[in-house]
């Protein structure tokens, strides 16, 4: 459902992305795991329009995206919103809307986006923010919710736009290992009922427990891909050895 | 001057400014050059780069006690304020002698016999002042242009009836060019002013014979009697011997009407009776002119910070968001609009662009605070952190629905105290429209305070006014932020 072919993105003089070809088929849950700067991060917002990629192609869901050169500007923004249609975003710092409630949070997208009645945004929202255990809490201001609980309203909120994959930009990396286990288990929940998602994670045991596949970042390329049984005890790679070894040192 | 020391009595007395003009060798007046030839103007060839009939006239007067003039400059109508408070030793600018002023300060004897001057635009239907009587063409009442509380203000006020509208200017010849540009009837000058200026503005005539007739005296301080004196007496002398007639034929401003100076002997006399109201009586005698000078302000500032806001934050976003072209044009915009005074501003507006004085004011308040808010706002929107731009584009908002839902809600409350703050800023600044003859409450406030003498009391009203106004503006910003506020923990009561 996601097809990623030579993908090439740089900032300056830095080479982030050199090439970065992989697929993720629908129902499909696949961990990104790498070294910090080694463009997992990158990666993930190239995929949802965020950041304009300078060469290669992302097919998603019969959409393609072009690098720059070959897409107008004037077409980007159209592209760019249709491709966020497609795919949701969950993101490390959460960023929900710090001046609306966790249901309002919720509803902004539905109701602005997708021009939902206000009850039907409200009916998704309450639906949604159960989903993750947030029900008692609809009308909290962020500032009032722990982190974990900022991060399943944010997973809510993606999930009312009803997309067709969702990317998670290491969503659990500001948090406590306690707020972590309750993230996880929200996203496992999800991947149990088969959506489809691209996780940029540290969480090894939930890449191992919870992924189908494991991509291996290094230096601005996939070293590595593979199920996570054969990645995390026969890595093939010198590099992906190193990372996995400082991961457990760790 | 060293045989005057050796003089001096013995008896044991405070010294006063004639000692003390004598001790330092130099006696300063005060006087406006703005707009003031021919009585006092900046001539960079003259001696002291000053000339006028005025300067000419002290540099004789001092020179007769052995002292030199030094002129001091200030804004006309609040000359004899800066004389009260000791800041000049004599005040000389055409000021006129009234029964008034001449309780209040010591005036000498006239010095010069003033007429009134009607100029008007070349060619008009106005030929002299009785024909202001006559129905204005095209309805309305004539718009008469005057320098605020001069001899010109005073006497079309009180001529004119509801047919005359009296315009108040700051400087005399902002009168006359404003009529050369046709945005009034006519305006009556002092002689002088007149003569001199007609060349300067080759689109006005002078019309009808002179109206009204009054005196300019030279005002010291009431206590210093001895200073007087001594003016007045060089005065008689110059009178006698002709110099004055040489000095005043020579600027062109001689005329039969100044046989009249050697018929007085001294200062006019002050007719007994009352002294005019004081304190609060004088300040409900008044209380409509100040109220009404309080509406204008509260126009002026209430109708030009919404759209300053608006402008100011369509700026922002353009010069955040917009292609780079735009955000140049923008930055020129905010650069030149905060790099030249608000002054000047109103004057292009005003004089150059021909705006009616309340269009120009608001629209030149409304564009000055615009560049302000801009960078206000620009601020504000810097200060949200880039992940709600993100947050809100992942959700397949455009960027213009991102900033109106997500963006813009989160940066009006961090711009709320900064924008009330330059509310209040703008609210006082109002006054710089006095330029453009918008009386206000501060433009009002000199004009009663030079009418009346009551400038302790006038100035302690429109204070009282200004904080009337402006408090309530700070009770409101802290009103909002703290509504906003609340509105950010609202709901979820703490488990």
């Amino acid at each position: 459902m996601i097809e990623v072919d030579g993908l090439r993105k740089r900032f300056g003089e830095a080479d982030v992305l050199r090439g970065v070809t992989l697929s993720v088929d629908r129902g499909e849950v696949a961990a990104i795991i790498g070294p910090s700067g080694s463009g997992k991060s990158t990666f993930l917002r190239c995929l949802n329009g965020l950041e304009r990629f300078d060469a290669g192609q992302v097919e998603i869901d019969g959409l393609v995206l072009r690098g720059r050169s070959e897409v107008a500007a004037s077409d980007w923004g159209r592209l760019h919103r249709e491709v966020c249609l497609r795919v949701g975003m969950v993101f490390q710092g959460f960023n929900l809307f710090p001046h609306r409630t966790a249901i309002e949070n919720v509803m902004e997208g539905p109701i602005y986006v997708l021009g939902l009645h206000r009850d039907a945004a409200d009916h998704r929202a309450r639906r949604l923010l159960d989903r993750v255990g947030m029900s008692d809490r609809l009308h909290s201001m962020p500032s009032e919710l722990s982190g974990g609980q900022q991060q399943r309203v944010a997973i809510a909120r993606a999930l009312a736009m009803e997309p067709r994959a969702i990317l998670f930009d290491e969503p659990t990396s500001a948090l406590d290992p306690r707020m972590t286990a309750e993230v996880l288990a929200v996203m496992s929940d999800l991947a149990s009922e088969g959506m489809t998602m691209i996780a940029v994670t540290h969480a090894m045991h939930f890449a191992r427990r919870v992924a189908h596949k494991v991509h291996v970042f290094g230096e601005g390329r996939v070293i590595e891909s593979g199920p996570p049984d054969r990645i995390f005890d026969d890595p093939r790679e010198e590099a992906t050895r190193i990372l996995l070894s400082s991961v457990e040192a760790a | 001057m060293a045989l005057s020391v050796m003089s001096a009595p013995t008896i044991v007395r405070a010294e006063d400014s004639l000692d003390r003009i004598r001790r330092t060798g130099r006696l300063v007046y005060g006087s406006d050059m703005e707009g003031g030839a021919p009585y006092a103007y900046p001539d960079p060839s003259a001696t002291d780069g000053v000339a006028g009939f005025e300067v000419e006239l002290m540099r004789r007067l001092t020179s007769e006690i052995g002292v030199r003039a030094e002129l001091s400059q200030g804004q006309w109508d609040e000359l004899l304020e800066i004389l009260k408070i000791g800041r000049v030793d004599a005040v000389i600018n055409g000021y006129e002698w009234s029964e008034r002023r001449a309780r209040e300060y010591l005036a000498t004897r006239p010095y010069y016999v003033y007429q009134l001057q009607l100029m008007v635009q070349r060619g008009s239907r106005i030929r002299r002042w009785s024909d202001l009587n006559e129905p204005r063409p095209g309805g309305g009442p004539w718009r008469i242009g005057v320098l605020a509380s001069s001899a010109g203000d005073h006497f079309a006020a009180e001529q004119g009836g509801n047919h005359i509208q009296v315009v108040r200017f700051d400087g005399a010849t902002d009168a006359m060019l404003a009529v050369q540009n046709g945005q009034y009837d006519a305006t009556l000058q002092d002689m002088p002013a007149a003569r001199f200026y007609a060349g300067r503005y080759p689109g006005l005539e002078l019309v009808g014979p002179p109206e009204g007739r009054g005196y300019y005296v030279i005002f010291t301080r009431e206590s210093e009697r001895s200073l007087r004196d001594v003016l007045d007496r060089g005065i008689g002398k110059l009178i006698a011997s002709g110099e004055l007639r040489q000095l005043y034929d020579r600027f062109g401003i001689w005329n039969e009407a100044q046989e009249e100076l050697s018929g007085f002997d001294g200062p006019l006399p002050i007719a007994s009776g009352k002294s005019g109201r004081r304190g609060l009586g004088l300040l409900t005698e008044y209380a409509g002119p100040l109220l009404q000078a309080a509406f204008v302000t509260v126009v002026l500032s209430v109708g030009s910070m919404p759209i300053a806001m608006a402008i100011g934050l369509m700026v922002a976003i353009g010069r955040l968001y917009g292609p780079r072209l735009l955000n140049w044009l923008l930055t020129g915009y905010v650069e030149i609009l905060r790099g030249t005074p608000l002054m000047l501003q109103l004057f292009v507006l005003f004089y150059l662009l021909k705006l009616s004085p309340w269009v120009a004011g608001i629209a030149g308040l409304a564009i000055n605070y615009s560049a302000y808010e801009a960078e206000i706002y620009r601020a504000g929107l810097q200060a949200i952190p880039a992940g709600q731009m993100e947050a809100a584009l992942a959700l397949g908002m455009s960027k213009r629905l991102a900033l109106r839902r997500v963006i813009l809600p989160q940066a009006v409350r961090i711009v709320i105290p900064p924008v009330t703050n330059d509310f209040i800023a703008l609210f006082k600044d109002t006054s710089v429209c006095s330029v453009i003859t918008l009386v206000e409450l501060t433009k009002q406030y000199k004009i009663l305070a030079l009418s009346t003498g009551g400038t302790i009391e006038f100035a302690l009203a429109a204070a009282v006014l200004y904080l009337m106004m402006s408090v309530p503006l700070s009770w409101f910003s802290r009103w909002s932020e703290a509504r906003l506020a609340n509105a950010s923990v609202k709901g979820g009561s703490p488990e």
